[in-house]
């Protein structure tokens, strides 16, 4: 599903110190995989370059089948809406309502109306914001405002779910509520990639955890936990 | 044969679907844009007020040099030269001198006034004089009969001049004692004052354009300033799959908004304007009545030519502005 060979992501002319330093990773379809590492160590680089945010230095990545040294420009909008994305900071529509944010996602991809309106609600009641469809992001709690930017990623079904820190801005509670909601998705078939830094929740999944320091993949466990 | 034709049918029915699924894009980038300007009040306020300045500036410059114009005209047809035909002289006399005069290069036109007539004008202009009346009701001279010669351009008189010269059909009825005039002493300063409206014409065509461009750059950063405070909107808006055109359409959209809704109230202001103007005005010597009977006359197309602008501006605003955050 992700693959990456020999990837490096240096930043203007310095090349000594890249980014992501010559990362090899495979991650297989319906997996579950935790990627932890502190402040600066390329979590957010590399999920750039999963994105297509950003481009290697070298290397080779595929996501999904598509080659990216293939992938044209005009391409990229097609990519990202195979790739469900979930941010810290939501990266909702301010001016929308919860219904609109999620159908966004359709919007941009041409479905019609009468689709838009049988798809939204089924995913708004698998992430719980049944009766909250015409509150604008404002009005709802973090831990709302988190299952919104979920049900946004997932309603176009994507085959992998990226998610960038979607608990750093969250309370214990509601930490727990977004992890278990993206559990329910990886059962349903879709490939998660989770970035965190919460120790607590790293080490009671008990699930794929790859460590990364320095730009390098130091430790790849397969029920791994947070190392210290 | 028939797998050809299912083909062809299936391209039929993709290429439908597609142009079905452009239009429904095309309709939510202006729902979208529509919904962007009613829930921004306030930068919608004030994208709109300077929108709205910008065009009332274009607006009062067009009307102005409309005014100049017609204000220079209304000077240019004051100016006449009078030619003074001995006593007694006739319309039918001065047939050849008329029909000829009207051919020389810059005339506009002639016009014979008779001995009584002159005399009667002076009567009416001397109206409250009580000694000019008594004067000339003991006077038993007569008044001289008179060509009235008006120009197309009063700096251009030498052709008029050289015809006064030498022309024989007019010299024979020309009065030998009284030199042909341009309005007598005014001549000069009429002659002033065109030339100075023409200058001042020239200028205000700089002036405008400069305005024009600083309210543009006004409008395009405000609109830049807009986009800006939306910008990671922009970017999660790309992140999750959206292209460029389905971004930027609603931006677009909300700044034709903004030039529509700012051209009526140009307008409509512009030409409240023009009227108080004209008012608190009027006998001044500045000619308004024309301009604002051409606003009115062609309101459909002044306030469509006010929307396309408004329009414009907008659309080139927004296009450039959203350029930089459109970058993969």
């Amino acid at each position: 599903m992700i693959l990456l060979d020999r990837v490096t992501k240096s930043y203007g002319k310095d090349s000594s110190k890249p980014a992501i330093n010559r990362v090899s990773l495979h991650i297989e379809p319906k997996e579950f995989v935790i990627l932890v590492g502190t402040s600066g160590a390329g979590k957010s680089t590399l999920l750039k370059l999963l994105t297509r945010e950003e481009k290697p230095t070298s290397g080779k990545i595929v996501v999904g089948g598509i080659d990216y040294d293939t992938l044209k420009d005009r391409h990229i909008p097609l990519l990202r809406r195979k790739i469900g994305v979930v941010f810290q900071d939501f990266k909702l529509l301010p001016q929308r309502t919860v219904f609109e944010n999620i159908a966004f996602a359709l919007e941009i991809a041409g479905m019609t109306n009468r689709e838009i309106k049988s798809t939204v609600p089924k995913v708004i009641e698998l992430v719980g914001l049944v009766g909250k469809e015409k509150q604008f992001p404002h009005q709802l709690s973090g831990g709302e405002r988190q299952r919104v930017a979920i049900a946004r990623a997932i309603v176009r079904q994507p085959k992998i779910l990226i998610a960038d820190e979607p608990t750093g801005n969250l309370d214990p509670k509601h930490s727990w509520d977004i992890v278990r909601l993206l559990e329910k998705i990886n059962k349903y078939g879709t490939t998660v990639l989770l970035t965190t830094h919460n120790v607590d929740i790293v080490n009671k999944l008990k699930r794929r955890v790859i460590t990364i320091e320095h730009g390098k993949i130091v430790s790849d466990q397969l029920q791994g936990s947070y190392r210290q | 044969m028939s797998r050809s034709s299912s083909q062809r049918a299936s391209q039929v029915l993709q290429g439908q679907k597609r142009r079905r699924r452009q239009w429904l894009t095309f309709l939510r980038m202006v729902r979208y844009g529509i919904n962007n300007f009613s829930r921004n009040a306030w930068l919608t306020i004030a994208a709109t007020a300077v929108m709205t300045i910008t065009l009332l500036i274009f607006f009062a410059t067009m009307a102005a040099q409309n005014v100049l114009r017609d204000s220079v005209d209304e000077i240019s047809n004051k100016v006449d030269m009078s030619i003074y035909l001995k006593s007694g002289t006739t319309e039918t006399d001065a047939k050849t001198a008329i029909s000829q005069l009207q051919q020389v290069d810059n005339v506009k036109s002639v016009r014979f006034i008779s001995s009584d007539q002159a005399r009667a004008d002076y009567a009416e202009e001397s109206k409250g004089d009580a000694t000019a009346l008594e004067a000339l009701n003991e006077a038993n001279n007569k008044f001289s009969a008179v060509l009235r010669v008006s120009l197309t351009d009063i700096n251009k008189t030498d052709p008029l001049d050289d015809f006064v010269n030498n022309n024989v059909a007019l010299k024979k009825i020309v009065n030998p004692d009284k030199k042909a005039s341009f309005s007598g002493d005014r001549r000069e300063a009429i002659k002033q004052i065109a030339e100075w409206t023409v200058l001042a014409q020239r200028i205000g065509l700089i002036a405008s354009g400069i305005f024009i461009a600083i309210s543009s750059l006004i409008i395009f950063n405000t609109i830049r300033m807009a986009i800006f405070s939306r910008k990671e909107e922009i970017q999660m808006m790309k992140l999750i799959g959206a292209n460029k055109s389905f971004i930027r359409g609603p931006f677009i959209v909300e700044a034709v908004v903004y030039g529509f809704i700012a051209a009526i109230l140009a307008t409509a202001i512009g030409y409240g304007m023009l009227v108080l103007v004209n008012n608190k005005l009027g006998g001044s010597g500045i000619v308004l009545q024309p301009t604002i009977d051409l606003v009115i006359g062609y309101i459909g197309f002044v306030l469509l030519g006010m929307i396309c602008l408004g329009g414009l501006i907008g659309i080139i605003s927004s296009l450039f502005a959203t350029r930089r955050y459109l970058k993969i």
